[in-house]
């Protein structure tokens, strides 16, 4: 597709359909009639699949659902169809490498294979949480502070000077600035002032994200998140969003929030909806990259195995058969302050290292509430960095994941989850430091991995 | 056909989501002269029931959930009138009419979704108003409907305040004591919940159908 204002045309004169239509006679039914075609299974003790032939069937059929299906619009209730070939074109063109960031903070981000010699990227930062402005910005410090963090991120503003943030108010534009202007506080106050961002995330809906494009809030060398909606569906407030980069020339990171249990059914075909996004989001979003951010239907973690299992399957599946640019987040749901969230991120890493994602964290205690810090994002790098380092095979990831697991999986049928403790408790905000009981369990697990063989 | 057949038949229509078959079903038992009932109580609701189980305990997903809705819901629109012919008094009025919505601003639509099929599964009228609904228009819906329960949920952390601007908004017309206003969503605590006087929130649609239940019965 040439000309992406012809999305505007499709998703004004595509074939109608209702919503609840295309989510149980497109999408679910596909998915359903796809993982029964390409005989997909999981095995809740293979959380990182090790079979090829798999990975490369998820693909296909994730390529199939989405020549089949398309997208929908929500804002027009029509569907926007694709021809093969563009979906073709799109997964030809897909970046396979991106310079984020300026001067010496520059990184190139590129698309991952299976055995990569190139270590993994790592965002550092509290995708989407909510977190107070009180200290917005000694958190991101204590993510971008890390020497391992390549790349930073951050929460979500919804206070600013004492005045609520409704979603389309015009305190959106103000909070979505505002964070801008605590990213780059931070960023200069650690000396890294052109680390590349992926930001705006105080932009719930188009308004911020349009505010923000603007060589003092977002840059050029910036990227800013493209969602799909639930599943394989765009409206006219993420289409703004797609048009809003287009001259201005801004880095679109796509971001469909598979839920894992929802309208694709299990975690086989949650992994074909979520092929199946990114594959659409190529042409639809304008995607440079793509966040791949599973969600749990009843548990929200990424760190359930059958999430896990998806998270591999899907990077996996692109490096074999379309290397594309995959940013994994990391979602626990144990918060900061306990042990089994650093157990969390660890299977995470692992995980992602060996499947040829990115990494994104931490956007702990589910992303809910602002029980994360830094010192999960340095965790998370370095047990990526080991697992790489190591040469960690797939079967080898599979087995440290089932040791990990008995660590944390209780907390999800705990009542009232992991939250653990908010930023300012497990940390010293003059001096943006762990406090001594956060690093004493950092270093208790990091010693226990390191005494099971992980290169710490 | 016997009864027990019948109502097996019934049962496995909506376990298995079929809306057609569940209502050709229902109308064969009520020709049959069966007590409209025990065709609602062992044909509908304790399938809807095991529905329900079974997706908590992950072996079924959130489709068979709606598939289900729409079963029942078919089977229900062949069930009322005799119901209520008989009975004077439909079995959703008994457990409660509830709109619900995805508060203003706010596009997710998922989690809203499955407390709805529940909530239907469960037996309850439901009117589900969709997402991003205004809260003037959730308001109106509710009167018009004459519920009892308005459910609402949000995501987003800065869609959450136009929870709070609903119930103030009951207050000011003067309705906040016709409602059991609860609240939901995947940012939503229960101390929020308190703070902006909501009757009670849960953290998933199993537990958001046992609150509906409780607060029904305390009413």
């Amino acid at each position: 597709m040439h000309n992406y204002l012809e999305i505007l045309d499709r998703a004004n004169d595509g074939v109608y359909i209702s919503e609840e239509n295309w989510d149980l006679e497109k999408i679910a039914a596909t998915a359903r009639r796809l993982v029964k075609k390409y005989h997909l299974e999981w095995d809740r003790n293979q959380v990182v699949s090790v079979d090829p032939v798999l990975a490369d069937a998820i693909f296909q059929a994730g390529f199939e659902m989405a020549v089949e299906v398309g997208a929908y619009c929500r804002s027009t209730e029509r569907i926007i169809a694709f021809r093969q070939e563009e979906l073709e074109e799109g997964l030809r063109t897909t970046p396979q490498s991106l310079l984020m960031g300026a001067g010496k903070d520059i990184r190139s981000l590129y698309a991952r294979h299976l055995d990569d010699e190139r270590p993994p990227l790592f965002f550092g930062g509290t995708p989407g949480t909510p977190i107070p402005e009180r200290f917005f910005l000694a958190n991101v410090i204590s993510n971008v502070q890390e020497p391992l963090i390549d790349l930073a991120t951050c929460g979500t503003l919804t206070e600013v000077d004492g005045r609520a943030v409704r979603t389309g108010s015009p305190m959106e534009i103000v909070a979505t600035r505002r964070e801008l202007e605590y990213m780059h506080a931070a960023l200069a106050r650690v000396g890294r002032p052109g680390m590349g961002m992926l930001a705006a995330q105080s932009s719930v809906s188009e308004l911020g994200d349009l505010g923000a494009a603007q060589e003092r809030y977002l840059r050029p060398c910036d990227s800013h998140l493209v969602p799909i909606l639930n599943e394989l569906k765009m409206d006219n407030r993420n289409i703004s969003r797609a048009v809003n980069s287009l001259e201005y020339g801004m880095i679109n990171a796509s971001l469909p929030c598979v839920i894992v249990g929802g309208l694709g059914g299990g975690p086989a075909g949650s992994a074909v909806v979520n092929v199946a996004s990114f594959i659409i989001a190529n042409v639809a979003c304008l995607a440079d990259y793509h966040i791949l951010h599973p969600i749990h239907v009843r548990h929200v973690a990424t760190s359930t195995r059958d999430v896990l299992w998806v998270i591999s399957a899907v990077g996996q599946a692109f490096a074999r058969n379309a290397p594309s640019i995959i940013v994994a987040d990391i979602y626990p749901k144990s918060g900061a302050g306990t042990k089994e969230l650093l157990y969390e991120v660890a299977a995470n890493a692992i995980v992602n290292a060996v499947s040829a994602n990115h990494l994104e964290g931490c956007g702990s205690a589910d992303g809910n509430a602002p029980n994360c810090s830094g010192l999960e994002a340095r965790f998370m790098a370095e047990v990526g960095l080991a697992s790489h380092k190591m040469k960690m095979t797939l079967t080898e990831a599979n087995e440290w994941v089932l040791k990990l697991l008995p660590h944390y999986e209780a907390v999800f049928t705990k009542e009232g989850g992991n939250p653990g403790l908010p930023f300012d408790q497990v940390y010293d905000l003059q001096h943006v430091q762990p406090l001594d009981f956060w690093q004493k369990m950092y270093e208790e697990v990091k010693t226990d991995l390191m005494s099971e063989g992980l290169k710490l | 056909m016997d009864e027990n057949k019948l109502i097996e038949e019934i049962a496995l229509a909506i376990i298995d989501g079929d809306g057609p078959i569940a209502a050709n079903n229902v109308q064969a038992a009520l020709e049959s002269g069966m007590d409209p009932l025990r065709i609602l109580n062992e044909g509908l609701m304790t399938s809807a029931a095991e529905v329900g189980k079974r997706f908590d305990q992950g072996e079924y997903f959130l489709p068979e959930l709606m598939l289900t809705g729409r079963a029942l819901k078919a089977a229900m629109d062949v069930l009322k009138p005799s119901l209520t012919r008989i009975y004077s008094n439909d079995a959703s009025q008994a457990r409660g009419k509830i709109v619900i919505a995805t508060i203003q601003t706010d596009i997710h639509d998922l989690g809203k979704s499955l407390v709805a099929s529940m909530l239907m599964a469960g037996g309850f009228d439901v009117t589900d108003l969709g997402v991003d609904v205004p809260i003037k228009s959730i308001i109106d819906k509710a009167e018009e409907a004459q519920a009892n329960v308005i459910a609402l949920s949000c995501l987003l952390t800065t869609s959450m305040p136009y929870m709070k601007d609903l119930i103030e908004m009951l207050k000011a017309r003067g309705l906040r004591k016709k409602y059991i206003v609860i609240v939901g969503g995947a940012s939503v605590t229960q101390a929020w919940a308190s703070s902006i006087g909501a009757d009670g929130t849960a953290g998933n649609a199993v537990d958001a159908v046992k609150l509906i239940h409780a607060l029904l019965n305390a009413a």
